[in-house]
């Protein structure tokens, strides 16, 4: 055993503050398809950490809480200031980004921190998940403006400030998946490769399981950014098409989780009400146009 | 919980869209209205024998056209949505342990209730209704349209049954109400967090009304007295033969009918 997780005397006064320590309670797992396990590690506390650095200190030292030395944990992190959605993770049994956890915060939770990777997601080892098929969702509802070409077009539309303070929200969306994390709809796919298969028939078959599944919040909020401009409305109807066939807007049922959870505040709901309605007068149209 | 989807595509997955769209509809028409109409209908009996059996008679008033009624449209719709129901619940994975939002807690008791109203509906038939009387046996006495009040106050006499009813009705009308405002959000009828909201006050209006005339249904069932409802049911009983032209009536009865 190393040192004891707190000072448990407050007399020892003046040397206390060193001595403190923060527990962490880590699920780890080798690698894709292995048995997951927990860790426990214990790193000496420090004014504002936040979980990235905590999980530095531990890769640093690199030993469980019982002093044995074990491979660094291994997580996903970039921005460190909560736009590039990497550090996606369930901290405390929620999912949110592990660089604006603030350690001082989660122990007024408790006295243990728990990391766990993101559930519907296959993991590649320890924190570090596979999010091929979030962003295989955003491929899917063609989450971009279609301008493919190196011509001047000129100036593009105008758009309204109403418009525009309407789709900002929606812009910031960083592909970090709390959304899908905790959405109760949202199963988890994770298609193992069988003996002998091809690479290359296995990618296949496994971008044929993500596309039956449900495509998730953030598609249908990206669909809904893209079919309001100007441009990206030229190819409305093919979003659309995406969002009614298997694995779309109705596979959502009304938890609002999402919306609750997004980082970013993006009003999650709205666009979903608002592909229900465009896919309502859409599955009409194409009911009568045919 | 993993998924590993490598099957062809069933019929189900090719057309999800229509079909979970075909069952949104059902939970409001037929099925929705239906309930409406039958709670309200229940009500009556807080009016005395004689108000419920003037529902009821207009109801069978169908006569032969009545069975392939509610065939078509309670019967299938409900087994069509509990079906589609049952493969929704399925599908999902619940975790209001994790992220106890009010929302999330709503979708949960959404299946919950639904789950509970199939059970309570598919008791409600064995106990009450013609299709549950083969397996219904002696103990259950059933339901006699011709003597409305009497036989459902025998049949509803226990505390333990009015409890089961109202768990059951409880269970459909919250699952009906809450399903009026996640349907306007699947149609796209409101689609701003304060529109919806607003349209929460909808489902909240609706459910208690509902909820009230459900409830006052089992207090008025219990304020029948079997004997006295018995005896006016009789009394039209013979009224509606002799209008019929059957069994002639006695001139005691047609005296006693003219006096009320
Ligand atoms: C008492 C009769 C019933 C009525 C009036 C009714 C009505 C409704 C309505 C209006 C909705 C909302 C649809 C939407 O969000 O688009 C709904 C949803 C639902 N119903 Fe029913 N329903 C009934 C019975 C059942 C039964 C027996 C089940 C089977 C377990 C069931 C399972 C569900 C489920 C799982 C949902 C949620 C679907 C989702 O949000 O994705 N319902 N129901
Ligand atoms: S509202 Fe829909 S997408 Fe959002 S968490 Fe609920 S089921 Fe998932
Ligand atoms: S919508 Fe919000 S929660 Fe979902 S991926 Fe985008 S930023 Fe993350
Ligand atoms: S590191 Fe970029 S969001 Fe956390």
């Amino acid at each position: 055993m190393i040192a004891p997780a707190h000072s448990s005397d407050p007399s020892s006064s003046g040397s206390g503050e060193e001595q403190r320590a923060i527990r962490v309670r880590i699920l780890r797992q080798d690698a894709p398809g292995q048995e997951s396990y927990w860790e426990r590690h214990v790193v000496p506390y420090e004014p504002n950490m936040n979980v990235i650095s905590v999980l530095q200190r531990i890769a640093a030292g690199a030993r469980a809480a019982d002093g044995r030395p074990v491979a660094p944990v291994a997580w996903d992190c970039n921005c460190l200031e909560e736009v590039c959605g990497s550090c996606t993770m369930l901290i405390n049994g929620a999912t949110r980004m592990a660089c604006s956890a603030l350690v001082d915060r989660l122990l007024e939770d408790g006295e243990e921190i728990e990391l766990r990777p993101m559930s519907k997601f296959p993991v590649v080892r320890d924190l570090v998940v596979d999010r091929r098929r979030l962003f295989r969702g955003l491929e899917k509802v063609k989450a971009w403006v279609p301008v493919d070409d190196s011509y001047d077009h000129g100036a593009g539309p105008r758009i309204s400030p109403e418009e525009q303070e309407d789709a900002y929200p929606l812009s910031t969306c960083m592909s970090c998946g709390c959304c899908l994390e905790a959405c109760p709809q949202y199963v988890k796919i994770e298609p193992v490769r069988r003996d002998g298969e091809a690479p290359e028939a296995f990618a296949e078959r496994r971008q044929g399981a993500f596309d039956r599944g449900f495509v998730g919040a953030h598609a249908i909020s990206q669909a809904m950014l893209f079919n309001s401009h100007p441009t990206g409305k030229m190819i409305a109807d093919e979003r659309l098409e995406t969002l009614t066939a298997p694995g779309g807007i109705q596979m959502c049922g009304n938890a609002q989780n999402c919306v609750a959870v997004c980082p970013k505040g993006i009003p999650l709901t709205r666009s979903i009400a608002r592909a229900g309605r465009s896919a309502t007068l859409w599955a009409i149209k194409r009911l009568f146009d045919r | 919980m993993t998924r590993d989807e490598t099957a062809a595509d069933s019929f189900f997955t090719r057309h999800q869209f229509l079909i979970y769209r075909l069952f949104s509809l059902a939970g409001l028409l037929p099925v929705g209205a239906f309930l409406v109409v039958h709670l309200l209908t229940n009500s009556s009996i807080l009016g005395g024998a004689e108000s419920f059996q003037d529902r009821v008679d207009t109801i069978h008033g169908l006569g032969p056209l009545l069975v392939p009624v509610e065939i078509a449209f309670i019967f299938l719709p409900i087994l069509f949505h509990a079906v589609v129901g049952f493969v929704i619940i399925a599908g999902g994975m619940p975790n209001v342990g994790s992220y106890p939002y009010a929302g999330n807690i709503r979708y949960t008791l959404q299946r919950a209730s639904g789950m509970i109203a199939f059970a309570f509906i598919v008791w409600h038939l064995v106990h009450l209704h013609w299709l549950g009387a083969p397996f219904r046996g002696t103990a259950l006495p059933g339901f006699d349209p011709h003597h409305a009040s009497s036989t459902l106050a025998v049949a509803m006499a226990s505390l333990g049954m009015n409890l089961l009813y109202a768990i059951g009705m409880l269970a459909a009308v919250y699952h009906f109400a809450n399903g009026l405002w996640s349907l306007g959000i699947t149609w796209g009828v409101w689609t701003s967090p304060a529109a919806m909201r607003r349209a929460n006050w909808l489902s909240v209006g609706v459910g208690a009304v509902l909820a009230l005339a459900g409830l006052g249904s089992l207090v008025g069932i219990r304020r029948i007295d079997v004997d006295s409802a018995r005896a006016l049911e009789e009394r039209r009983g013979e009224a509606r033969r002799m209008l019929e032209g059957g069994v002639p009536a006695t001139p005691a009865a047609v005296s006693a009918d003219v006096g009320t």
